[in-house]
């Protein structure tokens, strides 16, 4: 018999509750499946990128048990598995373009070589290629989001995290950045994305999550949220779920 | 084993930060440490008598080095692991598929290696100057090893909990620079009166001191097994608060 294919991401019970009381997360339960392209929304303080540290090993959670490919967040397999894109530009200022990539490759367990040959592809990918010798804080915010983008694709992860990547950048630059993340879906990574942009969301993504306050209030496809919040665009699910 | 390469990528970019900014961390400490030699050793020196059988320049020499050792250790993973924190590129390594040990090793790899490439300056620099040299090289060796492992940990532990930069500097300035300075690097404590003598001896700084003069030049106010067992004892908790606060991520993830 065969065996069915751990999730790509799977959340049970996941609660966070930081330091100064603030509940970012209540008992949230959610399953990502493998070589899915999904959507988190919700307003600001939702718990969207509470969600997202909690899968990269970026904060302690209080409750629950999270799990990526069918391994505990915080084994260092499942880190392997999955590159993050954070929502703020998060660089070195010591590194230049290059090093930023060959580094990361080598937190990521590449030797010199490999990470060499794979720095100079996404370099190329990203058309890096006039910034390679140039330190990141001297990178435009443009330069530095395609930078970010590199970096968490760097070490070929099975699932991508993208917090907002294409806040703050140009149309071009985003309908760019649209076509690069849907290739890298079609040659089987999961996406996992967040963004403010419901037509992004509505363009890019199978299924989308809103989450409000630390829960989950809904789960499905841009067509099974119209439906069930008998609604003529996204925009207006968005306003009804929300409370807006 | 899991997370080696990791290791050394970051001991490689702690290296990096070093020799990038080499003015800064290693020609201004070593140029500061000369001119002490030379003003306090050969224009002082000739006025003051003999330290334990030492001219005074000489004596000098094996406490400076350990001052600017200790101060470039605590300096170099205090200001990486604060910058990055500050920057969130931390957040990079925190999600890398590494061991906490292999985090604080990294780090503390950066401190050691700094502080080493000022102490053998100093030292190839103090050799022609005031004809110093290494009697006891094992213990030098034991003392410094264990000095910079005291004050990269305290760097990185003052890195982690660090709000602002003014943080890392109050503890260089206030509590690091006096206690080398009173820890007996420009005299002997038997010069000193009751009760700074017996205060001395509360100084943790001085037994690290008299370490390395006693593998410098054979000497010490106090017994060499004393110095490296305080020393030594200062080490061992130091980096374990290091380590623990890279396990449990306490000020490092929310």
């Amino acid at each position: 018999m065969l065996m069915k294919p751990a999730p790509a991401l799977e959340l049970r019970g996941l609660s966070k509750r930081y330091d100064d009381g603030t509940v970012a997360l209540e008992s949230l339960d959610l399953t990502v499946p493998d070589g899915a392209f999904f959507g988190l929304l919700g307003p600001n303080g939702a718990g969207k990128t509470t969600l997202i540290s909690a899968v990269c090993n970026l904060i302690r959670v209080t409750a629950g048990e999270v799990l990526v490919f069918g391994e505990p967040a915080e084994s260092l397999s499942a880190r392997r598995a999955v590159g993050l894109s954070e929502q703020d530009i998060n660089l070195d200022r010591f590194l230049t373009v290059e090093e930023t990539l060959v580094y990361h490759g080598g937190w990521f367990g590449m030797g010199r070589k490999e990470a060499h040959a794979r720095a100079a592809e996404m370099i190329e990918i990203f058309d890096l290629n006039q910034k390679g010798k140039v330190r990141t804080p001297k990178l435009s915010g443009g330069m530095r989001r395609r930078l970010l983008l590199a970096r968490a694709l760097m070490h070929r992860p099975r699932l991508v995290i993208l917090d907002e990547p294409t806040a703050g950048v140009d149309f071009e630059l985003r309908l760019e950045l649209w076509r690069y993340i849907r290739r890298l879906h079609e040659q089987g990574t999961t996406i996992l994305l967040t963004t403010h942009y419901l037509e992004e969301a509505e363009t890019l993504c199978q299924e989308i999550a809103l989450i409000r306050a630390g829960r989950l209030i809904a789960r499905d496809s841009a067509d099974g949220l119209r439906e069930h919040y008998a609604a003529a665009s996204l925009e207006d699910v968005y306003v009804k779920a929300m409370g807006v | 084993m899991s997370g080696v390469r990791g290791l050394l990528w970051l001991s490689r970019r702690e290296c990096l930060r070093v020799t990038r900014l080499w003015t800064q961390t290693v020609l201004a400490p070593v140029v500061a440490s000369i001119l002490f030699i030379v003003v306090f050793g050969l224009s002082l020196g000739s006025r003051i008598r003999e330290i334990d059988g030492h001219d005074y320049q000489l004596f000098i020499v094996p406490g400076l080095i350990a001052m600017a050792m200790v101060q470039a250790a605590y300096n170099n993973t205090s200001s990486s692991v604060f910058q990055a924190r500050q920057d969130r590129y931390i957040n990079d390594l925190l999600s890398a598929p590494m061991h906490p040990w292999q985090l604080n090793l990294g780090y503390t790899v950066g401190g050691v290696v700094r502080a080493l490439a000022i102490g053998v300056s100093l030292a190839a620099l103090a050799l022609p100057v005031t004809g110093i040299r290494i009697e006891q090289p094992l213990v030098l060796a034991a003392a410094v090893v264990l000095g910079v492992v005291i004050f990269s940990a305290l760097g990185t532990i003052v890195g982690i909990f660090a709000d602002t930069f003014d943080n890392h500097t109050f503890v260089s300035n206030i509590v690091i620079l006096p206690l080398v300075f009173l820890g007996g690097v420009f005299y002997s404590i038997e010069s000193l009166p009751s009760p700074w003598q017996e205060l001395t001896h509360f100084n943790p700084l001085f037994y690290l001191v008299n370490a390395i003069r006693y593998g410098f030049l054979g000497t010490s106010d106090v017994s060499v097994a004393l110095s490296l067992g305080v020393t030594a004892a200062l080490a061992v908790p130091m980096y374990a608060w290091a380590q623990w606060l890279f396990m449990s991520g306490r000020r490092l993830k929310a």
